[in-house]
């Protein structure tokens, strides 16, 4: 199943850093996908100052964000996650979030017609279906972070 | 007293304040008479002021009893070009919002023109009373640095919801954030060309702050149906107005 994290503003780096690593270390998350609206172009050529995009490292891995946080989709197995999450989410977004669990997916699990030109006939695995946006490059858009054993 | 705005509640208190013009409004920042023409874009800062028809008192007027009546503003007298400033207010608790800056410019300045749409406001007047009247708009409670922007230009954004730092979206991002000093500065003008040297604009107000100096009307903050007077006088003029002169005990 899949759930949706809406928090109610657009967070900057520094909070879906700490976010993301907390949620990354729950057992039941299997996939994440963050949904939002592009950094602008030019955000590099900035003043640091005014800069809000940078890289953030999860599990000790290093992620470029291409996005800035708007929502949140979860893929999890265990309704019980939810509770969990709802701690975390507590803890990083002072001002309010909402879980919607209202959709089925929120992730798309079916391939499509954009999967097949994109990819050609080579076989997608079934984790990285509905992983990438269609108008840009998997390696731009797609982070496989290792589990802690 | 003079009736402008009926409600018990806050808002409806703040919509009297704004809207009358005995009322002091508080002035909660400096900007400097540079600092707006930058923002305004509409010529450099130092520059002379373009005309469109020479001073009033060299031209050859006909006889008019309302020429005579009404004093011309500075801007009209000196015959300045008609200039515009644009703002636009997040529906998050913005300070103002358009149809209140309508009825405020109105009842608060002469000779302008303003124009009402549903997420900005303009204002159009000569070009030296714009400045005069931007000054006002931008230092007093009319103004927060980031929930209203100054956008002539590409105005999408006042029902996103706010970045995590509070400012309203912007996608010619004039308005940012610095996170050295906490303050928002412009970094462009409203139509998004480059300034030379940011105009510091301020801190943000805190959302307490705004929350009580709003004039929006929220099911979060407070509600309009909670403001029984407000709605009263709303119901009587919509019912007033669909009769018309309609009576409908006798039919005619």
């Amino acid at each position: 199943m899949d759930i949706e994290v809406f928090p109610h503003r657009i967070l900057g780096s520094d909070t879906t850093e700490k976010l993301l690593n907390d949620l990354e270390s729950l057992e039941d998350v299997k996939r994440t996908v963050i949904h939002g609206p592009r950094f602008p172009k030019g955000e590099a050529t900035l003043p640091e100052k005014y800069q809000e995009r940078r890289v953030i490292t999860i599990n000790g891995e290093d992620v470029v964000l291409q996005v800035k946080t708007a929502r949140i989709f979860l893929e999890i197995s265990m309704e019980s996650t939810i509770d969990e999450i709802e701690e975390i989410c507590k803890k990083h977004i002072p001002f309010g979030f909402d879980i919607n669990q209202d959709r089925s997916n929120y992730i798309r699990k079916q391939k499509t017609v954009t999967d097949r030109i994109k990819y050609g006939k080579k076989e997608l695995p079934d984790e990285l279906v509905g992983m990438t946006d269609q108008y840009s490059t998997f390696d731009d858009h797609v982070k496989i972070i290792k589990k802690d054993d | 007293m003079v009736q402008i705005y009926p409600g018990t509640s806050q808002v409806a208190q703040n919509r009297r304040n704004f809207t009358n013009p005995e009322y002091e409004l508080d002035k909660l920042r400096e900007i400097s008479d540079e600092d707006v023409v930058k923002i305004l874009g509409h010529k450099a800062p130092g520059e002379e002021y373009k005309s469109v028809h020479p001073p009033l008192d060299e031209m050859d007027e006909p006889d008019d009893s309302v020429r005579e009546l009404v004093a011309p503003i500075d801007g009209a007298k000196a015959g300045d070009r008609i200039r515009y400033i644009q703002f636009v207010d997040s529906m998050y608790f913005a300070p103002a919002q358009p149809f209140l800056r309508a009825r405020s410019y109105l009842s608060r300045f002469r000779g302008i023109d303003t124009g009402t749409l549903s997420g900005r406001q303009v204002v159009e007047a000569r070009e030296r009373d714009l400045e005069k009247l931007s000054k006002t708009l931008l230092e007093t409670e009319y103004f927060d640095t980031a929930r209203t922007g100054i956008r002539g230009a590409g105005v999408h954004g006042h029902s996103l919801r706010l970045d995590e730092n509070g400012l309203m979206f912007d996608m010619l991002r004039r308005q940012v954030f610095n996170k050295e000093t906490g303050k928002v500065e412009m970094v462009k003008d409203q139509v998004g060309r480059e300034l030379d040297e940011p105009v510091v604009l301020g801190e943000p107000l805190d959302e307490e702050t705004l929350r009580a100096k709003t004039t929006i009307y929220r099911i979060d903050g407070e509600a309009y149906k909670d403001d029984v007077e407000a709605v009263k006088v709303c119901q009587r003029i919509h019912v007033s107005r669909s009769f018309g002169a309609f009576n409908p005990v006798t039919g005619w």
